[in-house]
């Protein structure tokens, strides 16, 4: 009895210990506070892109979790989904010229906390979180009736007002963006005519710097060494982020009817995956850091994806599959060494991963 | 053909729908389904489960379907451009060619009556929208053999979409506006022996998408000329043809348009015969004949600016009424393209009349027949997508129906109709996302259904009433497995088509005044092959009230209408909501000589 008493009396203090802890220092409360946030692009003339919500030890994931929280779905297709703070960033884009949208969630429970939309966002690509309280949403506007690229826009947010507060104009098309110290670097889209990677200076909003490329310039992140990685027209040139200096250029492949996309870096920031395809099919290659040529002859998988990215925590390759644009996708899980872990059935069009 | 299933729509209702659209006409009273974008915006057909490319529409027996398309855009269709309207159930390709694989839509005008006849009318509607029609008709002896008869029609529909409530659930009606002008001409001069006509049919469509954002609006203007001298003498009918569809497209800035130009220039020549057979009163019919068409196209994104391709058909059709009761008909067609050739289309068709003394009559009606689509010039041509070795798609249908009437007196008589069918294609093409797009003949679909239909008449002196339902099953899948993730949707109801749909058309007269209630019911839909997303089940309900006023050279006939009643929310085909409760009104007024 009395060891009983005692056990109670322990249990109680370690409980009254760990909600004194919790009192202190909250954990985030929610159901969406960790795991794997799958986007998927969706049809794009249907509008019903949506995110899907993994749990790492799970194989089976919970499609569209947005409607399943909010009672409504978001009604386009997904362009990226990021976490800044306790905010969720999610980027839609309708088939209809000015129903595109930034919808911005609660991160821990998905629940709508805002949107922004047209004017300010018009064809968003992707996002990045710059500390807890902004985000850069690049844009490229509504595109010219012959299909070109009009100069492009990275709409700076300021969450707490969830208001854009500045539209920071770049090149062409503006798509993929790299974060470092104090920095943005801005690409571009491969077809989209525009061939300069654009400095935007994180603290005042404002471009720096514009340095130009062969093709394209698609940064890809940043390596152990604190080297910055940009993919242009095949080739993989390393830039120094703090002079812009290219200190080296390794040629993917001299085929020009491939190009090369869905860029992902390792955990340790040594390894670069890719996909090379020319649409009909490709495969997934990766190389080191070190290297001075991609070894086209081994690959890391047969086959392309629709979308590639390395799970931090794990270091999981997460590659998206998309049979059709009128059926779900799979997100098959790779381990680095190449063997196949499962294959998740998805929303449409995977094209992109976020880790929490 | 015996046989087929074909459903002819009475000028009454043709008259009811009068500055409607054709798929609100064919919604309402048969089983075609329509896949629609919102008011005025494309609207394609999907026939017995079957693609939008498988309903062939005929107009005066020409095939008016977009060749680079290889379907009727049917929101830029009418009822305002016809005179009569025949649905034929069904693969009928012995008889009509290409695309008729779920079914077709036949279109003709009919010759007018001695005297003169003039018809203005308008229809104003919810939205800012409204329709002014003008016809004359016109009918005269010019000698003591000759007859000269014509029609001449214009009308200029303005859809402007200006929605009070422009969102519908929190979700936005997708702003369009629809400008539409057509003008009809039919001439026929005839004796007991020859007939000499000629057909007109233009029509210009100009849909706009978000027409207030200047930066992202999107403009589709269809414009087509269609013609048709046609000369009948003794058993012998000739016909030519010129169609030219142009399409123009732009997003934003209109300055340059994404212009497609197709010509068509056809010639058609059929004899018929007939004999006798025997003393029985047994008749054997035969229709024999060739076609040729040549199509030129100018498309900006084909592999050449400019591309010319030959067509011809060879046909045979029989009709054999072996007795009073049996009616046989054998058929053949050989269609010829250039470059390579779509299979051998026989089919063979019977009806016999199971009963046939009043009050009841049953008419038991089977066919099989097989079907072909020569793909499309977008299939074939469409730069680095296309692929000019593309075979066409080739199919079987089957079916079996009843059809049967009962008089019960003078004022109660009742129709039914049951068909069941099986139709399965093969090489059915798909725009391959895993190869980029490129077009291949990946599928094998197979659609079977039935389709059932009642009727009810009550006429008593000043009251009556009537009653019409049709109801269809239409199971359709796709049957291969062509890669790894086909195994998600084989065997899946394709996206977009319901299994089950109805429609109910009731109405009540007392003397001048008409009450119609028209119900349409559509089933859940899946909007993905592999059933992963879907829209839910509904009902709208339209109600119409009219009257005329009638003297011998003057008619005035005025109509009232609610759409969509009970306001139900439903959606487009891209998940867009449809604009709720609206209504309209019309006045037509003819005035007419009296022999």
């Amino acid at each position: 009895m009395k060891k009983q008493l005692t056990r109670i009396l322990t249990v109680t203090l370690i409980s009254a210990i760990a909600w004194s802890c919790n009192q202190s220092d909250p954990a985030p409360k929610g159901t969406y506070v960790q795991g794997v946030f799958v986007i998927n692009e969706g049809n794009f003339s249907q509008n019903n892109g949506n995110i899907s919500f993994l749990a790492r030890e799970k194989n089976i994931a919970d499609s569209d979790i947005f409607s399943i929280v909010n009672g409504s779905s978001l009604k386009g297709g997904m362009q990226g989904y990021t976490v800044a703070g306790d905010h969720g960033i999610i980027l839609v884009d309708n088939s209809d010229p000015g129903l595109d949208k930034v919808e911005i969630v609660d991160a821990n429970l998905f629940t709508s906390t805002g949107s922004i939309g047209a004017p300010d966002v018009e064809n968003p690509r992707e996002v990045v979180a710059i500390g807890s309280n902004k985000a850069y949403v690049t844009n490229w506007g509504t595109l010219n009736s012959n299909s070109t690229y009009p100069t492009g826009y990275v709409a700076v947010i300021d969450l707490a007002t969830k208001k854009v507060i500045k539209k920071i104009d770049t090149d062409k098309g503006p798509e993929n963006m790299v974060l470092y110290n104090e920095k943005v670097f801005v690409g571009d889209y491969a077809y989209s005519g525009g061939k300069n990677l654009t400095v935007i200076n994180t603290a005042s909003d404002a471009v720096t710097r514009s340095i130009s490329f062969s093709a394209a310039p698609n940064p890809i992140g940043i390596d152990a060494n604190g080297k910055l990685w940009v993919e242009a027209g095949l080739e993989l040139i390393r830039l120094n982020p703090d002079t812009y200096e290219k200190e080296s250029s390794i040629k993917i492949s001299t085929d020009v009817s491939k190009s090369a996309g869905n860029f992902a870096m390792s955990p340790d920031l040594r390894t670069i995956y890719f996909v090379l395809s020319d649409f009909t099919r490709g495969e997934t290659y990766k190389f080191q850091i070190t290297d001075t040529a991609v070894n086209l002859a081994a690959p890391f998988a047969k086959r392309a994806f629709t979308g590639l990215a390395v799970d931090p925590r794990q270091g999981l390759i997460y590659a998206g599959v998309t049979p059709s644009y009128t059926q779900s996708g799979y997100a098959i899980r790779y381990r680095a060494d190449g063997t196949l872990v499962d294959s998740v059935k998805v929303g449409i069009a995977p094209t992109g991963f976020y880790f929490r | 053909m015996s046989g087929l299933k074909v459903q002819k729509i009475d000028s009454v209702t043709i008259e009811q729908f009068r500055f409607r659209n054709i798929a609100d006409l064919l919604s309402l009273n048969t089983p075609v389904i329509f896949k629609n974008y919102g008011p005025g915006q494309l609207s394609t057909v999907a026939f017995r489960g079957t693609s939008s490319n498988h309903t062939a529409v005929l107009w005066n027996g020409l095939n008016i379907n977009l060749p680079t398309l290889g379907q009727t855009d049917f929101s830029t269709i009418p009822v305002a451009g016809f005179d009569q309207l025949s649905v034929q159930y069904g693969s009928s390709a012995s008889i009509v060619g290409t695309d008729a694989v779920g079914g077709s839509i036949l279109l003709s005008s009919s010759k007018p009556e001695a005297g003169l006849q003039v018809m203005i009318g308008r229809q104003q509607e919810s939205f800012r929208n409204s329709q002014t029609q003008a016809t004359i008709k016109f009918g005269t002896r010019l000698n003591s053999t000759w007859n000269f008869s014509g029609k001449t029609a214009a009308y200029d529909g303005n859809m402007n979409n200006r929605y009070r409530h422009p969102e519908r659930n929190g979700d936005a009606i997708s702003p369009s506006t629809t400008f539409q002008k057509g003008l009809v001409q039919d001439l026929f001069f005839s004796n007991n022996k020859h007939e000499l006509s000629a057909h007109v049919w233009l029509t210009d469509n100009k849909l706009t998408n978000n027409p207030e954002n200047l930066a992202g609006r999107q403009m589709t203007r269809i414009k087509s000329y269609r013609t048709m001298l046609r000369y009948e003498i003794e058993g012998w009918t000739v016909r030519t043809s010129w169609i030219r569809d142009i399409i123009d497209y732009a997003i934003g800035d209109y300055s340059t348009l994404d212009h497609a130009v197709t010509d068509r220039y056809g010639i058609r020549g059929e004899r018929t015969f007939e004999w006798k057979v025997g003393k029985s009163g047994s008749t054997i019919q035969m229709q024999t004949g060739g076609e040729f068409t040549h199509y030129k196209t100018q498309v900006e994104n084909y592999e050449r600016p400019v591309i010319t391709e030959n067509r011809g058909d060879f046909f045979i059709l029989t009709r054999w009424q072996t007795t009073s009761r049996l009616l046989i008909s054998a058929n053949l067609r050989q269609a010829l393209v250039t470059g390579y050739n779509p299979p051998f289309t026989p089919s063979l068709g019977a009806e016999y009349r199971l009963i046939q003394n009043l009050p009841y009559s049953i008419k038991l009606k089977g066919s099989v027949g097989r079907s072909y689509r020569v793909p499309t010039l977008n299939e074939r041509y469409w730069k680095d997508l296309g692929n000019p070795n593309i075979k066409p798609e080739n199919g079987f249908n089957k079916e079996a129906g009843a059809e049967a009437g009962y008089v019960l007196n003078k004022i109660h008589s009742f129709t039914a109709n049951l068909t069941a069918y099986h139709n399965w294609i093969d090489n059915w093409t798909y725009w391959n996302p895993t190869n980029n797009f490129r077009v291949e003949n990946l599928q094998m679909v197979i659609a079977r259904g039935a389709e059932m239909q009642f009727g009810w008449k009550g006429n008593w002196e000043y009251w009556k009433f009537a009653g019409m339902l049709n109801y269809a099953l239409t199971s359709t899948s796709q049957e291969k497995t062509f890669d790894a993730y086909a195994s998600d949707i084989v065997g899946k109801q394709l996206p977009h088509i319901p299994l089950h749909t109805g429609n109910v058309t009731m109405f009540m007269q007392y003397k001048n005044f008409r009450l119609t209630n028209q119900l349409q019911i559509i089933s859940k839909r899946y909007t993905t092959a592999d059933h992963s997303q879907s829209v839910p089940a509904y009902m709208l309900e339209n109600l119409i009230i009219e009257t005329n006023f009638n003297r011998p050279h003057f008619r005035a006939s005025l109509q009232g209408r609610v759409n969509n009643v009970s306001n139900t929310f439903y959606q487009t085909i891209n998940g867009n909501p449809m604009p709720g409760r609206s209504f309209a009104i019309s006045l037509l007024l003819s005035a007419k000589t009296i022999r």
